[in-house]
């Protein structure tokens, strides 16, 4: 800085290093202050400022500004989705979700709390938890994609993002939201050791099916069939007194093997959702 | 001017119902109009153009590629912004919220530039104000708009409105107007509509369907010229007239064969649409 008091002005390497903000915290707050008082300056400085890449600087300093003044505050579920790490374009996608809304959790937990309590204090401990805990999941996963539940589906539809990548990424959302509620509901049943996980690959078993299914069927569709065939079979285990056999071996390896089968019609079969509509 | 929309002896059915019957048209940069009554097919063929439905029959091209083609599907959907007759919303989200996440459905991964564009056609839809409110508290007209805007989402080259002005007041119409026909300066809209004050202020050309069947393909103009010299005043019903009504100032307004010597007035775009497509076109207007 020039410093005869009253009339110095700022050198032009400094304004070129104040520019680029290559000065100390202390250089530019005295800067600063001198430019409030002397118009000359601001002058050079706005001449100095005028190339490319410091306005491109400014302007997405700008940019950045704007953007978190404006943008408007998010949902409860997308924070907790960003705060888990979850990506903010894949939070806003995953909040849309019918079945991942409060009131289909909180309804959940309530089917839950209800099969849990009437396990209690019963003979046939776990064998409603066991009707239950897997038709929740399937339930969540058709309810997570599609024309039927997705008001806005015809608007995804004619956008270039993959229907098969929306639908997996809310089918695994809700499945894991679905799944660890069970897991916690689990828990509390009276039983104890591998009878309270029984539940868990039919679970995932059916939920794969349905979204197989998909493929061809309406999601609806599909679920309701998957339903249906896991409530007949329960209900005849429970006549039969055999509701042990699911927590077996066997049966336990044959919804492996649903899994595995059913994953690899949906890996085979997964651009239908891309032209189902189209088709 | 290049074309970039070709509709060629288009069919669809649904189940029985045959809902398009070998249509064909073309379109170019500007606002098209689909007209037409109820049921006449205009929502099957928008829906074609916007990638959600293929045809049943016929050839359709759009922007140079084939929507039947996956890899031409996705490049048009690229370039494409559709408003449906009705768009969905989640209602939970707000006006920025939604119009977003069209957004990210839009490709648009970076998310500063997103939510500049996303402010950008609020702002065009005029809906700077209420965009932090949730989409449950807009009025109708307010979410029409809204349902515009994500339709403007990164200045498509092809711009699809399902009846864009129902539903909206007479100042909303006009506001409407105004951003579509701005819209249609360096772009191809086709919208739909059985409103004939619509299609008159802002359309270049207008497409007439009636019955799964294009029924007139031509200007405004061309449309209200066909009612030229058809169109008359009278004191009393006349006979012979195939459409009379009282007007306002008591006289009746006749469309039809007029006899010689009657006092022969200018048409309008809707006596030409009237005489075009006769007593449907009165059953629907009912």
């Amino acid at each position: 800085m020039t410093t005869a008091p009253g009339s110095w002005h700022l050198d032009s390497a400094l304004v070129r290093r104040y520019v680029d903000a290559a000065t100390d915290a202390v250089t530019a707050a005295s800067v600063e202050a001198h430019l409030l008082r002397c118009a000359e300056c601001r002058r050079s400085i706005a001449a100095g400022t005028v190339d490319s890449a410091s306005v491109a600087r400014r302007s997405a300093i700008w940019t950045d500004v704007v953007d978190r003044l404006d943008a408007p505050r998010v949902g409860l579920l997308e924070r907790v989705l960003r705060r888990i790490g979850v990506r903010d374009g894949d939070a806003r996608l995953l909040a849309a979700t019918p079945s991942l809304q409060l009131s289909w959790l909180a309804s959940l937990l309530l089917a839950l709390g209800f099969a849990v309590a009437a396990a209690r204090g019963r003979d046939t401990a776990g064998a409603l938890f066991l009707l239950v805990a897997p038709l929740l999941p399937v339930a969540g996963v058709a309810a997570a994609y599609g024309a039927d539940v997705d008001p806005a589906y015809e608007l995804s539809m004619a956008a270039p993002y993959r229907a098969t990548r929306l639908l997996l990424l809310r089918s695994v959302s809700v499945l894991v939201a679905s799944l660890g509620l069970a897991g916690a509901a689990a828990l509390a049943l009276p039983a104890s050791g591998w009878s309270q996980a029984a539940w868990l690959l039919p679970a995932l078993g059916l939920s794969v099916t349905t979204l197989a299914l998909s493929t061809r069927l309406s999601p609806a569709l599909a679920a309701a069939g998957v339903s249906l065939t896991w409530v007949s079979v329960v209900v005849r285990l429970l006549q039969l007194d055999r509701t042990a056999d699911i927590a077996g071996a066997s049966t336990q390896l044959s919804f492996l093997v649903l899994i595995v089968a059913a994953t690899a019609v949906l890996a085979v079969r997964r651009d239908q959702f891309d032209t189902r509509s189209a088709a | 001017m290049s074309t970039t929309v070709v509709v060629d002896e288009v069919t669809r059915s649904f189940g029985r119902t045959r809902a398009l019957d070998g249509v064909s048209f073309t379109a170019s940069r500007g606002v098209t109009g689909l007209l037409g009554p109820n049921g006449a097919g205009k929502t099957t063929l928008l829906r074609m153009m916007a990638t959600v439905l293929a045809p049943g029959g016929g050839r359709l091209s759009l922007l140079g590629l084939d929507p039947a083609q996956p890899e031409d599907r996705l490049a048009i959907r690229r370039r494409l912004g559709y408003l449906p007759q009705e768009p969905g919303f989640y209602k939970h989200f707000t006006a920025f919220e939604f119009v977003d996440y069209i957004a990210i459905l839009k490709e648009m991964t970076d998310r500063r530039s997103r939510h500049d564009e996303v402010r950008r056609v609020l702002a065009l839809a005029g809906l700077t104000e209420v965009s932090g409110k949730k989409i449950r508290a807009l009025s109708g007209g307010m979410r029409r708009r809204v349902g515009l805007a994500q339709a403007l989402l990164g200045d498509p080259d092809l711009v699809v409105l399902d009846e864009p002005t129902v539903g909206l007041d007479p100042e909303q119409r006009l506001r409407f107007r105004e951003l579509i026909s701005a819209i249609g300066e360096g772009r191809t809209v086709l919208l739909s509509t059985h409103q004939t004050e619509d299609v008159g202020a802002l359309c270049s050309r207008i497409v007439v369907l009636d019955a799964g069947r294009t029924r007139f393909d031509g200007t405004p103009r061309e449309l209200r010229e066909l009612a030229r010299g058809r169109v008359w005043l009278s004191d009393d019903r006349p006979v012979g007239a195939q459409l009379s009504w009282r007007t306002g100032e008591g006289r009746h307004r006749n469309l039809g064969t007029p006899a010689a010597g009657v006092e022969l007035i200018d048409p309008t775009l809707e006596d030409g649409y009237l005489l075009l497509l006769g007593e449907r076109a009165l059953a629907d207007a009912a």
